[in-house]
């Protein structure tokens, strides 16, 4: 009770310059937010918001008028919007798993004490992520020409007797295209789970050493599982990449053959460059890759079903 | 709080320097109104940007007083920049004069009514190639001044032909049945396929289509003509020929294209006479090469010349615009002296009719074996039927495309064109 007593005395006497301090402090912070706030409304949220009113209208170049929800029916009868659906959807199912399992696997490798050279390896394999995405395409489709050195060496080596059509034919430039994004996207991924298997206790490796598990045991037992959160992450962060594929696909295909490989991304652009500008429509699909982005994620964040992560 | 002060301060210069930036900005752009300045974008520095440069010495001798500023930009970017200026609405930045494609140049000119300056009556339009007209009129009003020509031509390998049994003579004014006769024959006696052609780019379809006044579109440059386009039909059962035939050889740009007939890997290339510098290029080749009329749809009404390509000058409506028709009309629109010098200099070919009497047009190539092409050319460009584009050609075709790949595939042809159809309605209106 006199604890109590003091306590409030000793409280209310400052409590007056103490006040002031907290507004004074209070305004600082706030100050530092607004600017920060106010620039990203003024970038980010309103650009977002006009968007959605854009999303409404349709009509050729400035000749915009409101149309309702046209555009968002007219997305579910449009064959090419359809197809670029289809090609970003099949990139994103073949390719991020490839991705995933083969960054887990070279970060394992990597993260092996007895490796020699481990900085050598880790930079050449992290080295394709710092190149210009314009320059690795236009290399990668050197590479792929039909008289490329891909297909050369294949001819040499006596593993096709007609050279693969790597660009000019549906089924292959697909091909081409996953595997360039694996090539430049792989170190990246894999420089999260290096870090992330730093920080794993070797304790629980020893531990399960002395009770006699084995490499694979180990990997899948203890490695994946603890590197759930950051393979969560790092799934998220390459679906809205390959949702968002422009450079390569416009460098190397250009989208073709026909629509073959042609991604919502560059769909967006034709709508607005190639084409008679319809800014409207193509800011409708725009949209429809920011809700396909949420519920891609919701699915992963239920199918990982983990609080923490 | 000296530090805040501190910041305070470099702020408000940065803001002072950003703002007096500005100013200065709208004070020059004001001052090259008034101050007779143009500047124009084109691009293609050893064609278009060459062509200006000329224009622009020739302007001089006459008009000291106007200062021309030529600006080099990649056609996408010509185009996009275009296309995020005049959709938000200002002009600011923009040039008096811009190069537009033919094929783009009806979707500009109706996407952004108002913000082109009409050019009708300050040339004379029938000095003009007619189809070259059309492409750059909207409603009657003349928005372009038609610069080159796409005119199309059979370039072949006089070489290989003789091979096969045959001379220049019997390729003159074929159509595409006997021209895929004789490439049966030429790649029987020499193995080389009969020319190249990027699946993604229809262009082949676009001349065969337009030798027969057809496009993509009916007259009105808005309704979609597919489905019952006989001469598309007849184009498609073509290509196909030639793709069954193996007589078609894929590449997927630009440079394996040159590496093709560079190469010596086709005997013909059918394209515009643009590529006639590419051709040269290969100087082990001279003699060896022929250039032939394109040929035409068998059995429809079409002639022996189209078109593939070729662009227009357009004047933007910002101050300083009379400057520009002025530029335009003095040069492009009126000089012959000039056309010659586009022949002789760069080997651009014009539409502008009375430059075809001049001296330059006439020279024989021993390139082409002593063959005047420049003047076999701008007579066929005299020939081309005039169609109209419309706004649509890239959607229309990216949609083909894929048409074409299904019909290659098996599937029938009045099927995929039928669906074609449906499917450019929907998306175009």
């Amino acid at each position: 009770m006199l604890q109590a007593a003091t306590k409030q005395t000793i409280q209310q006497k400052p409590r007056k310059s103490n006040n002031k301090l907290r507004i004074k402090n209070g305004l600082i912070g706030w100050s530092f937010i607004t600017i920060a706030t106010l620039m990203i409304g003024l970038f980010y949220f309103y650009p977002m918001a006009q968007a959605l009113i854009l999303s409404f209208q349709s009509g050729a170049g400035s000749n915009l008028q409101f149309v309702g929800f046209d555009n968002y029916i007219r997305l579910f009868t449009d064959p090419t919007f359809i197809a670029a659906v289809k090609n970003t959807v099949t990139y994103l199912i073949i390719q991020v798993p490839i991705m995933i399992i083969l960054a887990l696997l070279i970060s394992v490798l990597l993260n092996d004490k007895k490796l020699k050279l481990k900085g050598f390896f880790r930079t050449a394999i992290f080295l394709p992520c710092i190149t210009s995405l314009v320059a690795y395409s236009v290399v990668f489709k050197y590479l792929f020409g039909s008289d490329g050195i891909i297909n050369q060496m294949l001819i040499n080596f006596s593993l096709i007797s007609e050279p693969i059509q790597w660009l000019t034919d549906p089924f292959w430039a697909k091909v081409t295209i996953i595997i360039a994004i694996t090539w430049r996207w792989t170190g990246y991924n894999m420089i999260f789970y290096l870090s992330a298997l730093q920080n794993v206790d070797n304790s629980i490796y020893e531990a399960a050493k002395i009770d006699g598990a084995n490499a694979f045991q180990q990997f899948f037992k203890i490695t994946i599982p603890m590197l759930k959160p950051i393979i969560l992450f790092t799934s998220i962060t390459s679906t809205i990449g390959t949702l968002q594929l422009f450079d390569e696909v416009m460098n190397i295909t250009k989208g073709g053959p026909g629509n073959a490989t042609l991604t919502i991304s560059q769909y967006i652009y034709n709508l607005s460059f190639k084409y008679t500008p319809d800014f409207g429509y193509a800011a409708t699909v725009s949209y429809a890759i920011v809700i396909m982005i949420v519920i891609f994620s919701i699915i992963q964040f239920k199918v990982a079903g983990d609080k923490n992560a | 709080m000296k530090k805040l002060l501190a910041l305070i301060m470099v702020c408000m210069l940065l803001l002072a320097a950003c703002s007096s930036g500005s100013s200065n900005g709208t004070e020059s752009e004001k001052g090259s109104a008034d101050a007779n300045e143009i500047t124009v974008w084109a691009w293609d520095p050893n064609f278009n940007i060459k062509a200006l440069e000329l224009a622009k010495e020739a302007y001089a001798s006459e008009n000291p007083d106007l200062k021309v500023n030529i600006i080099e930009n990649a056609q996408d970017d010509i185009v996009q920049k275009l296309n995020t200026s005049l959709s938000s609405g200002t002009t600011k930045g923009l040039p008096n004069i811009v190069l537009i494609e033919d094929y783009r140049a009806k979707s500009f000119l109706q996407a952004y009514p108002d913000m082109f300056h009409p050019l009708t009556g300050s040339f004379e339009t029938k000095d003009f190639v007619q189809y070259k007209v059309e492409a750059t009129s909207v409603d009657g009003e003349n928005y372009g001044l038609p610069f080159d020509t796409g005119a199309t031509g059979l370039y072949v390998r006089t070489d290989y032909l003789a091979e096969a049994g045959y001379t220049v003579e019997d390729l003159q004014n074929i159509d595409w049945k006997e021209y895929i006769e004789i490439g049966k024959k030429v790649k029987e006696a020499t193995g080389k396929r009969l020319l190249t052609y990027d699946p993604n780019d229809l262009g082949i379809l676009r001349t065969m289509i337009q030798s027969a006044g057809k496009w993509y579109v009916k007259e009105d440059g808005t309704t979609i003509d597919l489905a019952n386009n006989e001469a598309l039909k007849l184009s498609f059962k073509i290509y196909k020929e030639l793709v069954d035939n193996d007589l078609m050889n894929f590449h997927s740009d630009w440079n394996e294209f040159l590496a093709t007939f560079n190469g010596g890997e086709v005997a013909t290339v059918t394209t515009g006479n643009w590529i006639t510098p590419s051709i040269k290029a290969e100087a082990s080749q001279s003699g060896k090469w022929a250039v032939v009329p394109h040929p035409s749809l068998p059995g429809m009404e079409s002639v022996n010349a189209s078109n593939l390509g070729g662009a227009s000058w357009y004047v933007l409506d910002v101050p300083g615009k009379e400057n520009a028709v002025d530029f335009l009309t003095k040069t492009f629109g009126s000089n012959v002296d000039l056309y010659q010098k586009f022949v002789t200099e760069i080997g651009a070919i014009g539409t502008y009719i009375p430059a075809a009497e001049g001296e330059a047009y006439k020279t024989k190539d021993e390139f082409f074996g002593g063959q005047s092409i420049v003047s076999d050319f701008s007579k066929w460009a005299e020939e081309i039927p005039q169609v109209n584009y419309g706004m649509h050609t890239y959607a229309i075709e990216d949609i083909l495309v894929v048409a074409m790949q299904n019909y290659l595939a098996g599937q029938d042809l009045d099927k995929v064109l039928k669906e074609a159809q449906q499917q450019a309605e929907t998306q175009i209106k």
